[in-house]
């Protein structure tokens, strides 16, 4: 934390150091260039130089004395400006700044926590909804399970009863072809055995003649009499 | 009809027979009027029938009782159907015979025939049935052509058939 303080003040002041006193040479060199052509104009009117001399002495009055180096001036109080702010940073920006970055720090930790917080809390919720669709799908899936067990029982179910049903009606319709076949049966010998009679009836009347009747009598009256209740 | 009223009317004919001293005659001669009524569904309306004049159905009983009945036979049978008893008829006649019989302490058999049965075939009969029966019977003979053939005979409850007919009857069972 402390190398990083000093790197930026390094940095600061060497900052400081290249841009003020460019900015003080720009800004004085303008009459210094005048004062500086003039004085040469006078030495080639004056013949003290040539023309040559004259153009060489003009180019070197618009060159800077050093790119680097500012006025003596201009570094001292460039330099007493640049302790004024550190000074100032130092003491006041920097602790503001380091306080800054801590709180931004905590914030962004304690960000960063409630956000982990969260994430676990949302892991957890995840975990506590993929637990409850787990068991759903499972309760879905016994539901299923148990309807169509209960599905295929009631088919069962109704296919046994439509079987036995068919069996009834089966068995009473063979109950019933057997009946009406003994009906017609019963009806067929009732009436052979009332043709049957009524022959018999009309062939025993025509051969009954009275000695036949005088012999049943007797007959009668033998088997009665031989008889006792 | 009631039993009491069908016994009153019998011991009425019986009492009056008595007076007259033909109960048997009587009783004869009703037996075969109330037969032949009962084998015969249009006489037996025509006498049941009280639309009809009172002395329409004296006719009819007259005619069917014939010229040789006794008068009081025909005026006895003329009194139940004026009386309106006409549909009673052999149920008092059954009774006054059965009251008549026992008065001679016997039974009657009543005994259907396909013909008629001279008197020594009717005391045979009635001796051979009185044995069967363990009991002292008269016979009230009825010729009915149905029987075909043989005898049937019924005293009291008990039915002693030996006819054709029954023995039909039988085959058809059978059959």
């Amino acid at each position: 934390m402390r190398i990083r303080r000093l790197v930026a003040v390094s940095l600061l002041a060497l900052g400081t150091v290249v841009t003020v006193p460019g900015v003080a040479h720009a800004s004085g060199s303008a009459g210094e260039i005048s004062e500086c052509l003039l004085e040469k104009a006078e030495e080639l009117e004056a013949k003290e130089i040539d023309a040559a001399t004259f153009d060489v002495e003009a180019k070197n009055c618009y060159a800077a004395p050093s790119p680097l180096l500012p006025a003596t001036g201009e570094i001292i109080w460039g330099g007493i400006a640049f302790l004024i702010v550190a000074f100032g940073l130092i003491k006041f920006g920097f602790p503001a700044l380091r306080k800054g970055l801590a709180d931004r720090e905590a914030k962004i930790r304690e960000d960063l926590e409630a956000a982990e917080a969260a994430r676990a809390s949302a892991r957890n919720a995840d975990a506590d909804h993929e637990q409850k669709i787990a068991e759903a799908r499972n309760e879905a899936a016994k539901i299923v399970a148990e309807a169509r067990e209960a599905a295929d029982q009631v088919r069962a179910d109704l296919v046994a009863r439509a079987e036995a049903d068919a069996a009834d009606i089966r068995a009473r319709a063979n109950a019933d072809a057997q009946l009406a076949t003994e009906r017609a049966m019963a009806d067929l010998q009732a009436q052979v055995a009332e043709l049957s009679v009524e022959l018999a009836e009309r062939v025993v009347q025509r051969n009954l003649d009275r000695d036949t009747q005088k012999a049943l009598v007797e007959s009668f009256i033998n088997e009665v009499g031989g008889s006792r209740s | 009809m009631s039993t009491e009223r069908v016994d009153a009317y019998a011991e009425a004919l019986l009492g009056i027979a008595r007076a007259e001293g033909r109960v048997e005659e009587i009783e004869d001669e009703l037996f075969r009027f109330a037969r032949a009524v009962e084998g015969n569904d249009a006489l037996r309306s025509a006498l049941v029938d009280r639309s009809l004049p009172a002395e329409r159905r004296f006719a009819v009983v007259s005619e069917l009782m014939g010229s040789k009945a006794l008068e009081t036979s025909t005026a006895l049978a003329a009194a139940i159907v004026a009386a309106g008893r006409a549909s009673d008829l052999s149920a008092i006649v059954d009774r006054f015979v059965e009251l008549a019989a026992a008065g001679r302490e016997r039974e009657v058999a009543e005994v259907r025939t396909a013909i008629e049965l001279d008197a020594n075939d009717q005391a045979r009969l009635a001796e051979a049935i009185g044995r069967a029966v363990g009991k002292n019977v008269e016979l009230k003979v009825i010729v009915d052509p149905k029987v075909l053939g043989g005898i049937v005979a019924r005293v009291g409850d008990t039915v002693i058939d030996g006819t054709v007919r029954h023995r039909l009857e039988q085959l058809k069972e059978q059959i």
